[in-house]
């Protein structure tokens, strides 16, 4: 490529489950190294999107670009082994060792799918050691805690070596201390390997403390994208969610006739 | 739960699985209605040897197709457990099984030689994992009780084609009929093996080869994706991979049920969940359980022949139930 540009690019993406339409237009233009909050109401298409850059799930329409060149004319493990998609949730139905789902991220980088050298291995131990789970790695993953299994799926991105990050709600359901471990070491590990990251989140708090970059979408749509500070207004929030938004200093509440407080921190 | 560390521990896994089976095998070799003495057969002389290597010509070929049929119905069941993320799956809860032995008992009412069965079985099997999984989508993804009901009804179905081919069929076709409904070992010859041999060994490697992304399915289809496997690629070669195994025991041996179900778990609690060492062990696990249970059903209440099927589903319903219960 002459002129790198954008290292993802949509424009006029769509995309569906069956007949439901998911992404109807999406548009994104998002640099490498950015941190990118992507906000908006339930069935908005943030999930979605991060699934057709993950290639879990096809586009239906639309431009999809990354790193220049459209992301499905690239061979599925060439971009499994730049893109790591940490979903929401994992449902565990056998059981597997912590160190195996980690190794899992080698995958792509192994000839058929398998990764056992002593390389594969000492990385994967060192992200587990970076993402404070080393401890774990003999234990059976779908006997840990949400928090610890949460850390164990980020280890595995960071033995992958991708350059790009999809989490999916990284920190749903994590209590305060679990939380903050968690962003801490997402933050130590951008900072170190200037890893570009798209985070849906529902919590616009983290997203104007954590991100660089928004990017905000209501029915399959992008309504607004770009930096924080322009991105998280009153205005633009309150359309995106469909309920009047007031700014408090950097934060945002949404009033409330029936709460005791009159209003509520989202 | 133990988790096989390397190719070496692979390997060791792989030889004592080898020798449970050559265990068994021996011990069925011996016993059944009239007991035959291994060193009767060796040393072979007068009328005692004479006996003994008349009961091995009959007994070899049975074992050798139990075997056979065992290996492949247990293997396609474990590559079906990790593909769809689901401990229930089994080629016989899934209709694929049914599915087979309708396809043969068409080919056969057809006037179509036996040499063809194993082919319509195939694609019967075929037929039937492609109905039962598409029944079983749901927007875009297979749902576990969706794919059960599918597995029920497919089963309804096939077994209404079998009777009904059955009233229709007269004298050796009925008796072939029942063959495929019951499930039988009885008539087994060195042909039978020879020809069941080659469809065995041909979907075992296919699987095999599939370990490694199979295991990335296991913790879910989309994990695999997001890994960069092909996954609807995947999908077809197992689902074909799991008809051949099926189509091909089901051809020889009918419909025997629930092995599918109950080797790989057995073979998973003890050795763990990757697919490298649960997918060649349970071939041979499922080769040995079938062994064990011909012999039982020759011996238990000899000289009356118990159907093999009966003492595989005595086995393997329990197992059913207690993971039915256990599944959220």
């Amino acid at each position: 490529m002459n002129d790198p540009g954008f290292l993802i690019e949509a424009r006029g993406l769509t995309a569906d489950y069956g007949r439901t339409p998911a992404l109807a237009g999406l548009d994104a233009a998002i640099s490498a190294g950015e941190v990118v909050a992507i906000l908006g109401e339930n069935g908005s298409g943030k999930s979605t999107f991060l699934k057709v850059l993950a290639r879990v799930l096809a586009a239906s329409g639309g431009t999809l670009l990354f790193d220049g060149r459209p992301l499905d004319s690239v061979p599925r493990r060439q971009t499994a082994r730049r893109i790591a998609y940490v979903p929401q949730s994992v449902d565990l139905v056998f059981p597997i060792r912590s160190l195996d789902v980690v190794l899992q991220g080698r995958a792509p980088h192994g000839r058929g799918f398998v990764a056992e050298t002593p390389t594969d291995r000492r990385q994967a131990l060192d992200a587990m050691r970076a993402c404070d789970v080393e401890g774990l790695a003999d234990r059976d993953a779908s006997a840990i805690s949400g928090g610890e299994r949460r850390r164990v799926f980020l280890a595995r991105a960071l033995a992958q070596e991708a350059e790009v990050w999809l989490l999916d709600e990284p920190t749903a359901g994590l209590d305060p201390r679990h939380r903050l471990e968690f962003l801490e070491t997402l933050w130590r590990v951008h900072g170190e390997r200037k890893t570009t990251i798209l985070l849906v989140t529902h919590e616009i708090g983290l997203a104007a403390d954590f991100a660089s970059m928004v990017l905000l979408l209501k029915g399959g749509k992008t309504i607004a994208q770009g930096p924080c500070g322009q991105v998280l207004t009153a205005e633009n929030l309150s359309r995106a969610f469909g309920t009047p938004f007031q700014a408090r200093g950097r934060r945002f509440e949404v009033r409330s006739g029936v709460l005791p407080g009159g209003s509520l921190e989202p | 739960m133990k988790f096989p560390e390397s190719r070496a521990s692979r390997a060791r896994a792989f030889a004592v699985g080898l020798l449970l089976l050559l265990a068994v095998a021996l011990v069925a070799f011996s016993v059944g209605g009239v007991r035959l003495s291994i060193a009767d057969l060796l040393s072979g002389r007068g009328e005692a040897g004479e006996m003994a290597r008349m009961l091995a010509s009959i007994r070899a070929p049975r074992i050798l197709l139990a075997a056979l049929v065992g290996g492949c119905l247990a293997l396609a069941g474990a590559a079906l457990q990790a593909l769809l993320k689901n401990p229930l799956a089994d080629p016989f809860l899934l209709g694929t099984s049914g599915g087979a032995a309708a396809g043969a008992a068409c080919a056969a009412l057809a006037g179509a030689s036996p040499l063809v069965s194993p082919a319509a079985a195939f694609l019967g099997a075929a037929a039937a994992s492609v109905g039962v999984a598409s029944l079983a989508m749901r927007g875009g993804r297979l749902d576990l009780q969706r794919l059960l009901l599918a597995g029920l009804i497919a089963n309804a179905f096939f077994s209404a084609l079998l009777l009904a081919a059955f009233s229709i069929a007269s004298g050796e076709a009925a008796r072939t009929m029942l063959f495929w409904m019951m499930g039988s070992l009885a008539d087994a010859t060195p042909g039978k093996d020879a020809a069941l041999a080659p469809y065995a060994l041909v979907g075992a490697v296919i699987l095999v080869a599939m370990a490694a992304r199979l295991n990335l399915f296991s913790v879910g289809e989309e994990n695999a994706a997001a890994l960069g496997v092909d996954i609807e690629r995947t999908k077809r070669i197992v689902f074909l991979a799991a008809s051949l195994l099926t189509g091909a025991a089901v051809a020889f041996a009918g419909v025997i049920g629930f092995v599918g179900l109950l080797v790989p778990h057995a073979v998973r609690a003890i050795a763990g969940n990757d697919q490298r060492t649960l997918l060649p062990l349970s071939g041979l696990a499922g080769a040995s359980l079938l062994v064990a249970a011909d012999a039982a059903s020759r011996a238990a209440l000899a000289p009356v022949e118990l159907p093999i099927g009966a003492i595989t589903a005595a086995l393997g319903a329990p197992l059913f139930a207690w993971l039915l219960l256990r599944t959220p």
